[in-house]
Formats: C-alpha cells, structure tokens, sequence
C-alpha cells in the first residue's frame, strides 16, 4: 500500500470516529435526561405527564401540557411573523439592493446574532411589553426578531445557489421582476427555504430567557394570542438553579427537557423526509 | 486541515502551559449559590481577606440549588441559600446558618389612582390571599374601594426565596401564587409601576432607593393591615422610609414571613476555616449588611448561629 | 401596445410586493436598530476605562468601583477555546459527510437530523448535562468544564452551517479530483480550501452563539471575581456579568449591565469584521 492510500485510509477511519462522536452526543445527552428523568417516570404515567395540565411540583402533580401549548404557541407564531418578513427581505436584498445597502447591512445582520438573548429580553420588556403586555404575542414578536438574522443569513445563501441564466432566461421571455422572483427564485429555492424553517423553528422551540421576559409564564393552554403563555425552556431556565437539589423536581424539569427534545426531534424527522421527498423531485 | 492541527496544538500547548500555573498550597474557602447573597457575600470576602490574606475565598453564583447541590457534593465549602431547605437537603446534611435577613412588601403602582386610599386603610391578609391564591377577590370594590377597574396581580416566574417567602405569609407556596409571572425583581418591580391596576411584591432592595431611602420612582408598598380593623394604626405605619422599615423588621414589628433570613449552608459541621469565616460574618461582617441593602440579623439569632460554630 | 387588464394587473401586482419587499427590510432594520440603540443610550454613560481594565471591587455589586475584566477574558477564553474545539470536531466530520461517504447514506442523513435537533436544545439543557455529568464526576466548576460544555453546543452548529457550504461546491470539483487520481484525503483538501470562506461565517455564527451564551457557562464555568490562570479555575462571562447586573436593584449598577453589553458587541462585531476581511482575502482560491 503507497504512502498516499495509507494516509486516505487512516483519515478516513479517523473523520468516521469523529463524526460517530459528534452524533454520539445527542445519544449521550438524550440517555442523561432519560436517566435523570426516570424517577418521574416511574411514579406518573406518560399519559397524565404529557396531557394533565395541572404543576404543582410539590404536591406531586407535575402536568406538561400547559407548557407545551406555550411552545407550541410562541413558535408558530414567530414563525408566521419571521418567515414572510425574511423571505421578503431576503428577496430584496439578494435581487433589488444597491450594493451599498447590501454591504452595509449584512455585516449589521450578523452581529445582530451575537448579541445575548437577555438584551433582546429587555428591549422587549422595554417596547412590546408596553403594547401588547405580557402575552403569547409579545413572546412571538421578540421571537421573531431574534431569528431573523438566522433566517435571513442562510436565506441568501439558498438564493445565492440559484443559477443567474435561468433568472436572465425568464426576464428575457417578457416576464417582469416580480413573476421571475416568484417563479425562478422561489420555486427553485423551495427546499432551501424549508431547510431554513427547519432550523429557525428548532432555534425557536429552544429559545429560553428573551421569551420568559415577556410572555407572562402562566401554565395554562392559551386561548387567545392575548393570554400570557410558560414554554418548555422558560420552565427549566425558571427553576433549574433553584430546585436542582430537590430529587423529584430535579427530575420533573429533566423530564420538561426530554419533552422539548422529543418535539424537536420528531419535528426534524417529518421535516427531513419532506424535505429529501422534494429534493428527489427536482432531480 | 493542516493549519487547523497546528491552531490546535498551539491552543492545547497554551493551556496546559497555563495550568502549570497554580501549585502553591494555601487555605481556601469555596463558596456558591444564591444572587440573593452574592453582593453581601462578595463584600465580607473582600474585608475578610484584607485581614488574612494568606486565605484565599472564591465566590460564585448560580442559585441556591446550585449552591446546595455544590456542598452536599464536596465540591465546595459553603452554600448561599435564599429559601427554606427541603427535608430532602436537611437529610443529605445541609445545615443552616442564618446570616443576615431580608424582606418582601406587597406594592403598587405610584400611579394608582386609589394610592392614598390603600395607604390609609392597607389590606388585611385574608383579602391577600383572596388576590394571590384563591383568586376570589378581582377588583379594587371589592376590597371596599370607590373604582371600577379589576386587579391586575403579578408574580414572579423564577424559582425565587421572595416568592416563596410572601406566598409563606399567606401559608402557601410559590406554585400557588397566581397572575402574571415576571421574571427576576426589576422586572417584577416594573410590571407593577407601569400598571395602575397591578399588585405585586419585592425585595425591599427593590422597593426603596438605598441613597434617599425613599420607595423609588415607580411603586409603593402596601401596608398590611395586621390587626385587621380596616385602617392602619400607627405602630402599622412603617412603610415611609427604608429606614422605618428596617427597624419595624429587626424590632419584629413587621411579620416574618414576609421577612426571611438567608443562609450560609454547609455540609454537617465547617472546618476550622471555614467557622472562622462564618464567625467573621455573624460579628464583624453586620457593620456592612445595612450599607448592601440588607436587614441586620436579631441578636439572638446571632448568639445562635454562634453557638452552632462551637 | 395598449396595455390590458392582465399586464396592468401583472405590473400592479409586481409594485405591490416591491412595496412590500422594501417594508419587510425597514421592519428587519428598526427593530434590529432599536435594540442596538437601547443597548448604546443606555449604557455608553456608564462606559469607561476601568470597565475594560479592572476586575470587580468588593463592592462592585452595590455600585463602587471595579470593572469586569474578569468577565471579557473569561468569555474570550471560553468561546475561543470551544471553537477550536469545535473545529476539532465539525470539520472532520463534515469532510467525512461530503468526501468520504456517499452524499445520500443512510449515516449522513442520520447525522444532519442529529446535528439539526441538536441546534434545537436549548443552551439550560446543556449546561444541566455539563452540571449533571460534573457532579458525578465530583468536578468543580472550572474554564475547562465551560469550554467542553460549550463545545457541545457549538459543534451542530459549526457541522450544520458547513455541510452546507461543502455541499455547495460544484459537483465538478470533487469529480475533476478523483478522475485526476486523487484519493479521498487529497479531495477532502480541495473541498476545505474552496469551502473556506463559508467556513469563516460557520466560525462567526458559533462565536457568536458560544459568547452570547449565559445558562451553559453559568452551571459549569462558574462565576468568579478573578481572572482564572488556569484550567481548573472557574471563570466569569460577559453574559453572566448582563445578567448579575440588571437583576441589581441600583440604578448605577443596572447601567453597567447595559455598559458590558455594547462591551460584549464590540467583541462581536470585531471578530466579524475581521472575519468578512479574511473572507474577502480568502475568496481569491474561490473557483
């Protein structure tokens, strides 16, 4: 064997140790919920886990439902605000723009995904609150506006991949900008633009402090945009630091966590086999 | 691929160079847990090493189950707590010792139209827990004010010794407390300020400016009608000044719950240095609790506390 | 040619969502400008030279002086370290993902769900697994334990916005390679060196991310008045430095919540703008 099919061989088995290692850890963290999780489990059943919406931890009623409606709530409704607005913009940005504008605010979006969740908190607190209080609303528009910059980022790249002569073939048979935006761009980025949603709505489900700043964190299923709401990660962030040396709520929480991980992981798995189901159809 | 091996390395070489660093044995006391206790704690550290500096004290936060998970595991020397310990943590060897103390106030809005009403006459305890726990009483007529206008009642969403403390005045916990959660005391603070309809509760850090001693821009405390004959009586009105209220507090003219103590925990009996440290905070260390917005220990709870050390 | 009914309302309809476009962008923008405002008006009074060069007084807590040294290198060390880490990790992996096996195995779908779900966790989630697994290990918090813990979370986020990068390059590219000869190994190269600006902006995200970060870090580095000299030391962050401070009751100390804040952007817009720099001076390889 030469030098150089050694070398490819032992880089080879190498990348698969680490790529093994970077799936292992969800199984790692998974399995240590689980394991954390099972004094619950044991004395509840899953049913009245994942449907009663009645906590009262310390008389041992731990319901979860009320705070999965909240997660649930919050992020479809950032989605529904964000995607629109990012796509939108995206659009704008990646076919209209000056350059200048581009140049000027891309560098802007970026840094705007390094600033920590707790400012976008308190502007929150300090210019939404004020108009729509502490409501499901107000959770989804600061939720909004944190993924955008997430959203718009991997937007642009989706739209970068579509091949300029097909937008030039489209002007060029008498079709206006909008109708070649509409029919060339958007059609031919359908996946990419899911694959982006994807990620924003898994971003959003895990998004923690920003949305408990504004949301009210009231555990009961909302019936209106205009109720205050408790999603799963403001449950954990709220009293992890507090009650991490209670046994039982200490479980409960972990509990809360492997919740939030299931509706996370089963929601990737549908999108990713739509997603592939769309891809092979525009092969 | 090659120039990130060579970053790496580099990185791993740094490190382990830096790590070399620390070898000199010398007494060290670890210390974590409540936000609650941090400044205060941070503050005796401080003076504490001033006089022995061969001592090192490392403090940290993280929240009170933080701080007793770290002690009951070893991994540190003392924990801050702003609750009551669980039977759970009792059993596992937690013991207490009481440092200095703290207290909630119901408040309101400044902007409350009724201010000067609910002043007048407070609110006794049984109408409280009409607001905080049953829910039975919603409006401000109810409570036999002239207004039109419901409640609106705020809480705090955070696991937290202030909630747990006011809904321990009113024989309950904090998972009983209704209305709109708000995370942490400022922001609590400013739901209630901003809403001339809202009730809440504070840490009376939060409630008076410790430079003017005035209750601060914003909300008034709600004096608790303690005899329950509909107005407040003079040994009842002790809400104007911070000051006032601290002395009612220490003179156990103010009920407790809603006053709370907080505590130093440890793991069975400290170690030498670590009594010592304890027994610097119990003595010398009170001359800085009232500066950092704290309320002074009552003597016999400090005579306790040190008897305990012994 | 008179323009009918349907090229009018072609034109109308293309004006309206011009119109909309243009809206969609100055609602992005203000919103994104008014947070950055709020940061700026109110902290940049409380913003001076002993923020950046002192660490913590005794009374720094209760509005005496100091600075938050302690925090700005604590989070340098540990967003720097955990991207390196990370690196470590991710760009092995996403170079076995694109040279080694075959786009579609079932492995590599396997590993990009894996990788998106992982995005998904919220950081409280990892710092309680970091927390869980210290305890029983009977481990202090310390620097090490942050950077470790924060690798964690960066690593899907370094492996998922690279895999799309690598999967990007042409096609052509990995085939022109192996039908020169080239093994694997020396594919893996070329795609490296073609995907490298795309790396850069992988980089910045999980800078981002691993610097903004407080619930990971705040189970497991700790939170300390000194700068930590070494590994086993724990260590302060920016973002704890936010927090500890705005949940202050005192004005003056609030303000310097917001002081450590336009800190903790500056750091980020820094390294991204070196960061767009080295892009631009990589793009040169870029076929």
């Amino acid at each position: 064997m030469t030098w150089r099919r050694w070398k490819d061989k032992a880089s080879g088995g190498l990348f698969a140790l680490l790529t093994a290692v970077a799936v292992l850890i969800v199984v790692l963290i998974g399995g240590g919920l689980w394991w954390k999780a099972r004094p619950i489990t044991r004395t509840h059943s899953i049913g009245q886990l994942l449907f009663s919406s009645t906590w009262n931890p310390f008389d041992g009623r731990f319901g979860f439902w009320g705070y999965i409606a909240g997660s649930l709530t919050v992020t479809g409704l950032a989605i529904v605000i964000a995607l629109p607005v990012s796509v939108l913009a995206a659009v704008y940005l990646s076919e209209f723009a000056p350059v200048r504008l581009r140049k000027w605010l891309l560098p802007f979006i970026d840094l705007l995904s390094g600033i920590p969740p707790i400012i976008y908190g308190v502007w929150g607190v300090l210019t939404v609150v004020p108009v729509a209080g502490y409501t499901a609303l107000s959770g989804g528009v600061v939720l909004a506006v944190m993924i955008f910059p997430l959203l718009i980022s991997i937007l642009l790249d989706v739209f970068r991949t579509v091949p300029e002569g097909l937008k030039d073939a489209s002007l060029s048979l008498g079709a206006n900008d909008w109708e070649t935006v509409r029919k060339v761009l958007l059609a031919k980025s359908k996946s990419g633009i899911l694959a982006a949603t994807i990620l924003a709505v898994s971003r959003a489900l895990g998004e923690t402090i920003a949305v408990l700043m504004v949301c009210g964190n009231v555990a009961t299923p909302p019936h209106s945009l205009l109720d205050p709401v408790y999603p799963l990660p403001a449950l954990i962030a709220n009293n992890y630091g507090d009650m991490l040396s209670i046994p039982l709520y200490d479980s409960a929480l972990m509990l809360a966590a492997l919740v939030l991980f299931g509706i996370i992981f089963v929601f990737n798995a549908i999108s990713r086999l739509v997603l592939h189901r769309l891809e092979r159809r525009n092969y | 691929m090659r120039h990130s091996t060579t970053l790496i390395l580099a990185v791993a070489a740094t490190l382990a160079v830096s790590g070399c660093g620390s070898g000199k044995e010398q007494k060290s006391i670890s210390i974590s847990g409540a936000f609650a206790l941090y400044p205060l704690t941070v503050k005796w550290a401080d003076e504490y090493k001033k006089a022995h500096p061969d001592v090192k004290i490392d403090v940290q936060a993280g929240g009170a189950g933080k701080g007793i998970t770290d002690v009951l595991s070893g991994v540190t020397d003392i924990g801050l707590v702003s609750r009551a310990l669980s039977p759970d943590e009792i059993q596992k060897g937690a013991t207490p010792f009481s440092v200095t103390r703290d207290a909630v106030v119901p408040t309101i809005s400044a902007t409350n139209p009724l201010v000067k009403d609910i002043q007048a006459t407070g609110v006794k305890k049984e109408n409280f827990y009409g607001i905080f726990i049953s829910g039975d009483v919603k409006s401000w007529s109810q409570l036999g004010f002239t207004s039109k206008d419901p409640i609106h009642v705020y809480t705090r969403s955070d696991a937290a010794g202030a909630a747990e403390t006011w809904a321990a005045y009113l024989g309950k916990k904090q998972q009983d407390l209704k209305g709109t959660a708000v995370f942490g005391d400022p922001g609590l603070a400013q739901a209630v300020q901003k809403d001339p309809d809202g009730i809440g509760f504070n840490n009376i850090a939060f409630v008076y400016d410790p430079a003017t001693k005035q209750p601060s821009a914003g909300v008034v405390p709600v004096p608790l009608d303690l005899n329950g004959n509909g107005h407040i009586d003079p040994d009842e009105a002790v809400y104007a000044t911070l000051d006032q209220v601290t002395a009612a507090i220490a003179a156990g003219k103010y009920p407790s719950p809603p006053a709370r103590e907080l505590y130093f925990v440890t793991k069975g009996a400290p170690n030498p240095v670590v009594t010592d440290f304890i027994k610097y905070a119990l003595t010398e260390g009170q001359k800085d609790v009232t500066a950092s917005g704290y309320i002074l220990l009552a003597p016999e709870k400090i005579t306790e506390g040190l008897n305990k050390l012994k | 040619m008179p323009a009918t009914y349907h090229t009018r309302k072609r034109r109308l309809e293309a004006r309206v969502f011009r119109v909309l476009m243009l809206a969609s962008v100055l609602v992005i923008a203000a919103s994104l400008g008014a947070i950055l405002w709020s940061i700026v008006s109110k902290g940049i009074r409380s913003l001076n030279w002993e923020m950046i060069t002192q660490v913590p007084g005794g009374g720094f807590y209760i509005g005496k002086g100091g600075g938050i040294l302690n925090a700005i290198l604590g989070s340098l060390y540990i967003s720097l370290g955990s991207v390196v880490l990370g690196l470590g990790i991710s760009v092995p992996a996403v170079l076995y993902l694109n040279a080694y096996s075959r786009q579609k195995t079932w492995f590599a779908g396997l590993a990009r769900l894996v990788f998106d779900v992982l995005f998904g966790i919220p950081s409280i989630v990892y710092g309680a697994f970091g927390f869980t697994v210290m305890v029983v290990l009977g481990l202090k918090t310390s620097l090490l334990a942050g950077i470790v813990t924060v690798t964690l979370m960066i690593v899907p986020i370094l492996a998922r916005a690279m895999d799309e990068v690598v999967r990007l390059a042409p096609p052509e590219l990995s085939d022109a390679t192996y039908s020169l000869g080239a093994t694997r190994w020396e594919t893996a190269q070329v795609l490296l060196r073609q995907s490298l600006p795309g790396i850069l902006t992988a980089i910045l995200l999980a800078f981002g991310r691993a610097i903004g970060d407080a619930a990971t870090v705040l189970f497991t580095a700790g939170y300390t008045d000194s700068v930590p000299t070494s590994l086993n030391q724990p260590a302060a962050t920016l973002p704890l430095a936010i927090f500890f401070q705005l949940s202050s009751p005192m004005a003056a100390v609030q303000n310097r919540a917001y002081a450590a804040a336009i800190i903790l952007t500056v750091i980020v817009l820094a390294i991204s703008l070196t960061g767009k720099f080295l892009q631009q001076w990589l793009s040169r390889h870029r076929i």
